[in-house]
């Protein structure tokens, strides 16, 4: 079966816009938090998230594109847009029947519905903007894209929460696998939103103050958002438009927990059962894996079950294990393709990016931590981790060119 | 794709609930939709929705069917899907008395579609935040604002292991579900699939859809007719649902999509006869059939006129315009993320030998074995399923 690639990455993110400032920041660890801007904290007493920066939509978008979207879309567009200039795609080789545009998220156009919602509220049907309207709708998010590119092949929103970016590119990958298209703008995008700081609030989920994943004094997440965009084509198109390809998408795994909405199960089995499909079907074995990129969120819940799944697949092997989100956050649906996007570079760079805040590591958590500081090292295979309400588990394999065997993904 | 066997159809919907009923509702479309319609709903609040007229599923208790433990944190949608999903097991012999039959049980998923999905469970949030006190919003309602938990709740409550997807394409995504199942059934990463969707009516959403002025009420003929309701397909793959011994109701043969951008970029609502053309032609092909072999079409039609003449046209292109043509939405509305599914039940119901109504073009057909289920959404793309008798 023929194999698919990532040609090209975009990236808007908490720590920079483009993929140049993301990979600096997220390899020196700086730190992405900041004090809310998008919305009035007062009385929530938390007012920390990591928020994407001096994003000005204009800078990416045309006059007419700028008046359709929110916010999500807007980051989204942005990320596209880079990732199809790095891929160097021109516009014919891009348009038409044979490109699909399959995107994640959690909930999408959220700040505009917000802002209905916030209307009809106060002031009742007569405020609600009635132009709006039409512009909330989490299926906007690849038809923006599509529209920008003049596809006009599949386009497809899956909203899996914070597992939606790697549910995206697994499937975007498949699509190309099966012959539905040969070029792929995957990805995923999410905006921080008053009611989801409010609900992860509630659910006593947010830290005060960092994220320290695996950490023992670990007390919780904070938001982040942005947008993470990969260009996936197949090997045929690769080679007839002569393109270097970044590396290989393996392949990936999915199974849901049935055990509790927002809780992972006690025992990781349905992350496991994930992380093994994603091995298998990239024909390869676990010893070949070389790195993970975690899902980390510093919660109490998630990291002790992530590690407990990581030491049972590996056993006694060491592989080393880093979370973006001590530095990013958890950018919710768009975290997995963010990440994804630092799995990629982490195969270009042979760095793994650091964890920060790693001042006790839980026994809990009794993995191979990249602590504080990023590390040079192989980086041949590696899987990029997510976990998601619903009971979502996720896991997505990527690899340097030349690793995987011919037939990966195959059914 | 390789055809698919349908082994299960449940059902929640405004003409009946269970397979079986809604089958039967279909053979007299006219009483159907008369009693659908009838008086005000009521999610919709008379004082600030006077009028308002809409297809909702009446006389829905959800405790009738999964018992009263265990509901209080579910909202409407979450109700209407989780029981369809219950009734389709059942019906597919994939579970007896909420237990998984034999002990061998296949690894279950679902594809489930929702265009809005909990908009009254965000809604309510909002109203705490906005009014009180975004402190007192009710965390165990707060999973509810996320688009896939309804599908979520699915699975946890019929302990379903294989992959649970959403899909939001708009009015689409329960065609597109079929990809979804048939994509992780050719990588085997689930036996059996639970496909097709659920959307709740709630007064924000049937607000905002007045509010664009496209909704019918009072005595319009013109205009959407607001619907909801969830149904689900079980799908597999033949030659194990056939091993299984289980009946197989019918094939899942073809899928097809298109997206067609707008002829200007200051327009967002638009449908387009192209995509139209594309998705249905693709979705033949994809079934190794031609034109000739449709028998009916299960079309998108509800009521708002630039998205239905772009359709019908589409069809025409691809199909001519003798084969018969329905518009069902016009019986139970237009439930946008669950549209295709139930698109897909009637569709089921008509190889079953319910009367292909109400027609808006073509002559009825004698026996219906061939049936093509088209989704057209608000901003381009459009899905289309050929579902075919054994």
């Amino acid at each position: 079966m023929a194999r698919v690639y990532v040609t090209g990455m975009g990236v808007v993110s908490p720590v920079g816009i483009g993929r140049a400032a993301f990979w600096e920041a997220l390899t020196q660890g700086t730190s992405g938090v900041a004090e809310v801007t998008l919305f009035d904290t007062k009385g929530m007493d938390r007012n920390l998230a990591c928020e994407v920066k001096g994003f000005r939509p204009r800078d990416f978008l045309t006059a007419a594109e700028a008046r359709h979207v929110g916010r999500c879309s807007a980051m989204s567009l942005a990320a596209a847009r880079e990732a199809v200039s790095h891929a160097g795609l021109r516009p014919e080789q891009l348009a038409g029947e044979r490109t699909a545009v399959i995107l994640g998220t959690t909930m999408g156009e959220a700040n505009i519905l917000g802002e209905l919602e916030s209307a009809w509220i106060h002031a009742g049907t007569d405020a609600v903007p009635t132009a709006k309207i039409t512009r909330y709708g989490t299926t906007l998010l690849p038809i923006h894209v599509a529209r920008a590119f003049g596809t006009r092949g599949m386009v497809q929103t899956l909203p899996a929460a914070c597992a939606a970016g790697n549910y995206a590119i697994g499937f975007a990958a498949d699509q190309i696998r099966a012959g539905r298209a040969d070029v792929a703008i995957t990805g995923a995008s999410e905006i921080i939103e008053k009611l989801e700081f409010a609900g992860f609030l509630r659910l006593g989920a947010m830290t005060p103050d960092v994220v320290r994943p695996f950490d023992r004094d670990r007390r919780g997440l904070l938001l982040g958002e942005g947008s993470g965009i990969l260009i996936l084509e197949s090997e045929e198109h690769v080679v007839r438009r002569g393109a270097t390809p970044l590396c290989e998408v393996g392949g990936y795994g999915l199974a849901c927990d049935a055990h509790h909405i927002t809780r992972p199960h006690p025992e990781g089995e349905g992350s496991a059962h994930a992380m093994r499909q994603a091995i298998e079907s990239s024909r390869i074995t676990a010893d070949q894996v070389d790195f993970i990129n975690a899902h980390g969120t510093g919660t109490q819940a998630n990291d002790p079950i992530e590690a407990r799944v990581i030491k049972d697949i590996f056993g006694g092997r060491r592989v080393p294990v880093s979370s973006n989100k001590s530095v990013l956050g958890h950018c919710m649906g768009a975290a997995s393709a963010i990440e994804a996007v630092a799995c990629v570079e982490t195969i270009l760079s042979g760095i793994y990016p650091p964890t920060m805040n790693l001042e006790q590591q839980d026994p809990e958590c009794d993995v191979e931590v990249v602590a504080n500081e990023a590390r040079r090292g192989d980086a041949r295979v590696v899987l990029n981790n997510a976990l998601a309400f619903g009971g979502y588990d996720a896991v997505l394999a990527l690899a340097k060119l030349g690793v995987l065997p011919a037939d990966t993904g195959a059914a | 794709m390789k055809a698919l066997a349908v082994t299960g159809l449940g059902v929640v919907s405004p003409i009946g609930i269970g397979h079986a009923a809604f089958a039967e509702a279909l053979r007299d479309a006219e009483t159907a939709r008369d009693r659908a319609f009838a008086g005000q709903p009521t999610v919709l609040d008379a004082e600030k929705v006077p009028g308002a007229r809409a297809a909702e599923v009446r006389d829905f208790e959800p405790a009738d069917y999964l018992g009263s433990k265990g509901l209080r944190n579910f909202d409407r949608l979450t109700k209407m899907m989780i029981v369809a999903a219950k009734l389709a097991l059942e019906d597919a012999g994939i579970k007896k008395d909420g237990q998984f039959v034999g002990s061998a049980a296949p690894k279950v998923g679902i594809c489930s579609s929702t265009a809005y999905g909990s908009l009254d469970a965000i809604t309510e949030l909002n109203l705490v935040a906005e009014l009180e006190d975004p402190r007192y919003i009710n965390p165990a309602r707060f999973p509810n604002t996320v688009i896939n938990a309804a599908a979520g709740y699915v699975s946890i409550w019929e302990d379903l292991r294989a992959p649970n997807v959403t899909v939001v394409d708009g009015n689409c995504g329960a065609l597109d579900a079929v990809l979804a199942c048939d994509t992780h059934l050719l990588h085997r990463r689930g036996d059996v699939f639970l496909v097709g969707g659920g959307e709740a009516l709630s007064e924000p959403l049937y607000l905002a859809f007045r509010k664009l002025g496209i909704v019918a009420e009072g005595d319009d003929t013109l205009g959407s007719h607001l619907g909801e309701g969830a149904a689900y397909l079980v799908v597999e793959r033949r030659e194990e649902a056939e091993a299984r011994g289980v009946p197989v109701r019918a094939l899942l043969a073809g899928y097809g999509t298109a997206f067609e951008p707008p002829l200007s970029p200051a327009v967002l609502v638009h449908a387009s006869a192209d995509s139209v053309r594309r998705a249905v032609r693709a979705a033949l092909d994809d079934a190794g059939i031609s034109p000739g072999d449709v028998d009916a079409v299960c079309c998108a039609a509800g009521g708002i006129d630039l998205i239905d003449r772009e359709e019908s046209a589409g069809l025409a292109a691809v199909l001519g315009t003798d084969v018969a043509v329905a518009a069902p939405k016009l019986v139970y509305g237009e439930s946008f993320g669950a549209s295709g599914a139930l698109g897909m039940a009637t569709a089921l119901a008509w190889i079953d030998g319910a009367p292909v109504a109400p027609l808006v073009s073509g002559s009825a057909p004698g026996q219906v074995r061939t049936v093509v289920v088209t989704a057209v959404g608000f901003y381009g793309n459009v899905s289309a399923v050929v579902l075919r008798a054994v």
